[in-house]
């Protein structure tokens, strides 16, 4: 997907700022440039997108040529002398960026993208001067309505076409485009269309300025007190790379960006984006709620939660016990399950438990598949590794036919992705006792449960997921969890295992 | 020395039915030279070479070397190539080609049937603006008349070769002139420049190899055939062979279109073929070559030729042979403003220095005019114009930013004066 991965035997080596530098054959200046951390300014250039060479920033400097050219339709050649730093190169710069400022309104102050803005990183960097322009500026339409997840200014646009190719190349729905011309041009949709798709949040991160901005993320927080981690998305099992944006000192998840990879280039599905808001307080199940004989449901210590489960389980017999598992945990966490269920406890009723609507060979043509889950591969790998049935089948409505004394259930983290959830939960609680570990607050509206226990959400845990192709994702940077009582599988299984340990 | 004023192209001018067949093949050697080479007598490779040694430079404006060009059409590419007739002529000032199509415009045909053996296209289309209803009716009159009589269509007098030809009218845009934004409206898009490279030669139209040659340029061809490379280069300079239309406008006696041969003196024009200047008018300045060539001052018209290289040492240019005389009773800032601002009505807008530079510039003439401009904002536009240049994906950047530099370099005071007028009155910002 990036030029990086690319292979190619041939190479092309020339010099970019006095740095000799050595790419495939057929790479531009630009490309070359982003491989070796060389920054030339642009705006309409963007690795994942055809060129339009219209910002006519990125212009540099070829020896022996008489004219600056842009570095983003330039092809390395051997022996190409190319600078993007001598003074004329810079002046060249800095007026092309007075150019981008003619008629851009400058209002920073409530705009959503401030602190992420090209522009006004350019203006910091290369700029920093009394803008030239003196006239009155072009008015344009201001927060469009143009999609269910965006707001658009146009008169913050500066007609980069990043969209538009976006919405060509990527999505090929090819509903945007630039019309009427000169200084009047105006980004839109056709009349009385809107964006429909499933990406339209990637029109936010390409746009290099506050042109268009997520609904969802509007006007919620400045994004510089923002912290950003790796992580992988949870929604499919395409498994995106991303990054989670939250200011952990408040316990709060904001949104979720893409992260350049092999597995989804550049991009990221609106779906996938939603996978935070179960991690934020008002969502989440942020303490165990045990009922204990006679005794109400109540809220516990975590201590306090597992002993009873461990209580539960010495007096059961191996044979009363199974497990509930969703597919949306990592592979680590089933590792330690199965350790101590299947193999130390000698639990044999495992049931994959899924969504009974889910058309696991639904496939959007771009990233979004039918498997809403992360990890269906893994679970499979780790079921084989425990020495039990592996193929991917939905063994709830099985488990509630048995209907097992005690019944240990991990259930799905991103609750909107199971939309039997709600009637799932409803069987489960006719069950004699189900110990369910969640983060979805929502189980606790269910009274029947009796033993809820809180769980961490993707972002908190290390661990890795396979995708469908069994390409690995790594979560390997955890926030702090967004509950103190919050766990995670393997954390959940040690304090058993060690409870257990203590009772024998 | 050949005869002083040859007639290369307007060879049915001022006959009667000019535009017919009949008058083109019997007046003007009509479809001999697509005889002589299908039939076999002249080579493709050739062809190409003879139009290389006639010295045939591009009559759409920038002058380039039509053989020169024809090569650079890959030959290994075996797939469909096409040939595209840029009649568009929309650069202000110049009506030649319309004249062309008026009287004769079978040469055209002709022409292409040739530039297309040469480039082993079999389908090409003429691009004719908008505005000219009439000279469409001309042209798809004549199209239908050589397709009646074989010299177009499927196996062309039996040689094997094909050569189908459309016509395709953009809603007549400046922009669409330029040969990629010509190419991305006959595509059915939005009329702006493609981005190069690559070049139309190698992906043009529908990203297959393309020509896009001049009327003029290719109304030529067919003489060139007839009479040979050397017969042609006995008129025009050694740099700028061969004739050259003129559209000639402003206060003369007889305005027009002109065949002269290139390097043939500004006055003789002026005063043999136009017969002088109106009673009473003189010359305050010269635009050579179109709305986007520099101005030149009445002293630097002083021994001017019409040819690309007098124009180039006087640091302008011939471009599409429109040649506008500004006399004594126009406001050149007024001139200024209008041609500032048809180029910010023109820009595509898709190159951020050409979109915002013209609007920028209008916008400060229109300050100057209305007395509310910046005391510096001739030193404005000259900054302005500067960055413009030579930045963009095609050359309307510079088309407008050539003028104004030339104007503000050399005719400054009338917009200082206004200048100076604002500031008197304080209606200037401040
Ligand atoms: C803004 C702009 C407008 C142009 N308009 C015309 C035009 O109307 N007619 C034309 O023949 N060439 C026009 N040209 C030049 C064409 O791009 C191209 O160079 C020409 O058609 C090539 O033909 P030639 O080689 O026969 O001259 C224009 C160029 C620019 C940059
Ligand atoms: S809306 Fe944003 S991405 Fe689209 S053209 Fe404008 S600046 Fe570029
Ligand atoms: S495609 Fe799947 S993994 Fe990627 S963002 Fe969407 S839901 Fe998440
Ligand atoms: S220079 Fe102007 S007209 Fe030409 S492509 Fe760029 S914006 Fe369009
Ligand atoms: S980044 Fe090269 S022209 Fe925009």
């Amino acid at each position: 997907m990036s030029e990086a991965t690319q292979g190619s035997v041939e190479t092309v080596t020339f010099t970019l700022n006095d740095r000799e530098i050595t790419v495939p054959k057929g790479t531009t200046v630009m490309a070359a440039a982003r491989l070796k951390d060389v920054y030339i300014p642009h705006f309409c250039w963007h690795p994942g997108l055809k060129i339009a060479g219209v910002c006519r920033f990125c212009l540099v400097k070829v020896d022996n040529r008489p004219k600056l050219e842009i570095a983003c339709n330039l092809t390395a050649t051997p022996g190409m002398k190319v600078s993007s730093v001598l003074p004329e190169v810079k002046e060249a710069h800095k007026w092309a960026l007075e150019f981008h400022l003619v008629n851009h309104p400058l209002d920073c102050p409530i705009c959503d993208q401030a602190g992420e803005c090209k522009l006004q990183d350019y203006y910091m960097e290369v700029g920093k001067y009394k803008s030239e322009m003196d006239r009155p500026k072009v008015l344009k339409p201001k927060a469009l309505d143009i999609g269910s997840e965006l707001v658009l200014d146009t008169e913050r646009c500066i007609l980069c076409d990043r969209c538009v190719r976006f919405e060509e190349e990527v999505t090929k729905t090819g509903a945007l485009g630039i019309f009427n011309r000169g200084d009047r041009a105006v980004v839109g949709t056709y009349p009385d269309k809107k964006i429909e798709h499933n990406y339209q949040d990637n029109l936010v991160d390409i746009c290099p300025v506050g042109a268009f901005t997520s609904r969802d993320f509007r006007f919620k927080q400045r994004v510089w007190f923002l912290k950003d981690k790796p992580a992988v998305c949870p929604g499919c099992s395409t498994g995106c790379h991303v990054d989670v944006y939250a200011k952990p000192q408040v316990r709060s998840y904001f949104r979720l960006k893409p992260r350049e990879s092999a597995v989804n280039g550049f991009w990221m599905c609106d779906k996938g984006r939603n996978t935070y808001k179960h991690m934020n307080q008002e969502q989440r199940l942020r303490f165990p709620l045990v009922a204990e004989g006679s005794v109400a449901r109540r809220k516990t210590t975590v201590d306090e939660a597992l002993a009873a489960l461990v209580g539960r389980l010495l007096a059961a017999n191996k044979e009363d016990v199974a497990l509930l598992v969703s597919a949306q945990y990592t592979c680590e966490e089933y590792k330690t399950l199965f350790d101590l269920f299947v193999v130390k406890l000698g639990v044999s009723k495992v049931y994959q438990w899924r969504e009974p609507t889910e058309d696991l060979k639904a496939f959007d043509g771009l990233l979004y598949r039918g498997d809403h889950n992360p990890n269906t591969r893994g679970l499979s790998e780790a079921l084989k590794a425990a020495g039990l049935p592996s193929e991917v089948n939905n063994g709830f409505d099985e488990l509630v036919r048995q209907a097992p004394p005690l019944v240990i259930a991990l259930g799905p983290e991103v609750a909107f992705q199971f939309p039997s959830l709600p009637a799932q939960l409803k069987q489960l609680e006719q069950l004699p006792f189900v110990s369910l570990w969640t983060i979805d607050g929502a189980a606790a509206n269910y009274a029947g449960l009796k033993h809820l226990l809180p769980m961490k959400g993707f972002a908190e845990k290390r661990g890795h997921y396979l995708n469908f192709e069994a390409k690995v994702g790594e979560l390997a940077d955890p926030f702090p969890a967004g509950s103190d009582d919050a766990r995670d599988v393997t954390e959940v299984v040690a304090a058993l295992g060690d409870l257990f340990a203590h009772s024998l | 020395m050949a005869q002083d004023k040859p007639r290369i192209i307007l060879r049915t001018e001022g006959l009667a039915n000019p535009r017919a067949l009949k008058t083109y093949i019997e007046h003007a050697e009509g479809y001999t030279a697509i005889k002589k080479v299908l039939g076999g007598a002249v080579t493709r490779e050739q062809l190409i070479e003879e139009v290389k040694a006639s010295g045939l430079r591009g009559r759409g404006g920038a002058g380039f070397p039509t053989g020169l060009k024809w090569t650079f059409v890959p030959q290994s590419d075996t797939g469909p190539k096409y040939l595209i007739c840029n009649n568009d002529e929309s650069e202000p000032g110049t009506f030649k080609d319309r004249h062309i199509c008026t009287v004769n415009p079978h040469q055209v045909i002709e022409g292409m049937v040739l530039a297309a053996f040469a480039i082993k296209a079999n389908k090409g289309y003429i691009y004719t603006r908008w505005e000219f209803q009439e000279e469409i009716g001309y042209l798809v009159e004549a199209i239908k008349e050589a397709y009646a009589a074989g010299f177009l269509g499927k196996n062309i007098l039996g040689s094997g070769f094909d050569f189908d030809l459309d016509h395709y009218s953009g809603a007549g845009a400046y922009i669409c002139g330029e040969e990629t934004g010509l190419i991305s409206s006959l595509e059915g898009k939005k009329g702006q420049p493609k981005v190069k490279p690559p070049f139309p030669a190698v992906s043009g139209y529908l990203g297959r190899p393309t020509i896009v040659n001049n009327t003029e340029t290719l109304a030529n061809v067919p003489w060139i055939v007839n009479h040979g490379a050397k017969e042609f280069r006995q008129y025009g300079t050694e740099k700028s062979p061969g004739s050259k239309l003129f559209s000639i406008s402003g206060a003369l006696v007889r305005p027009g279109v002109y065949e002269v041969p290139l390097g043939y003196p500004f006055e003789r024009l002026v005063q043999e073929e136009c017969g002088g200047y109106l009673p009473g008018r003189s010359l305050q300045a010269l635009i050579p070559g179109g709305a986007s060539a520099p101005l030149l001052t009445p002293e630097e018209v002083k021994g001017l030729t019409l040819d690309y290289e007098a124009m180039a040492s006087r640091g302008t240019m011939l471009g599409s042979g429109a040649i506008m005389i500004i006399d004594d009773r126009q406001v050149l800032a007024e001139l200024l403003k209008v041609t500032i601002e048809f180029f910010a009505h023109e820009s595509c807008g898709q190159c951020t220095p050409c979109r915002e530079g013209t609007g920028w510039l209008n916008n400060i003439m229109d300050g100057v005019l209305g007395g509310t401009a910046k005391p510096d904002s001739v030193e404005r536009m000259r900054t302005v114009a500067k960055h413009m240049g030579g930045k963009t994906i095609c050359a309307l950047s510079d088309a407008c930013a050539m003028p104004v530099t030339s104007y503000v370099q050399k005719f400054s005071g009338q917009l200082q004066a206004y200048l100076a007028q604002a500031a008197a009155a304080g209606s200037h910002v401040k």
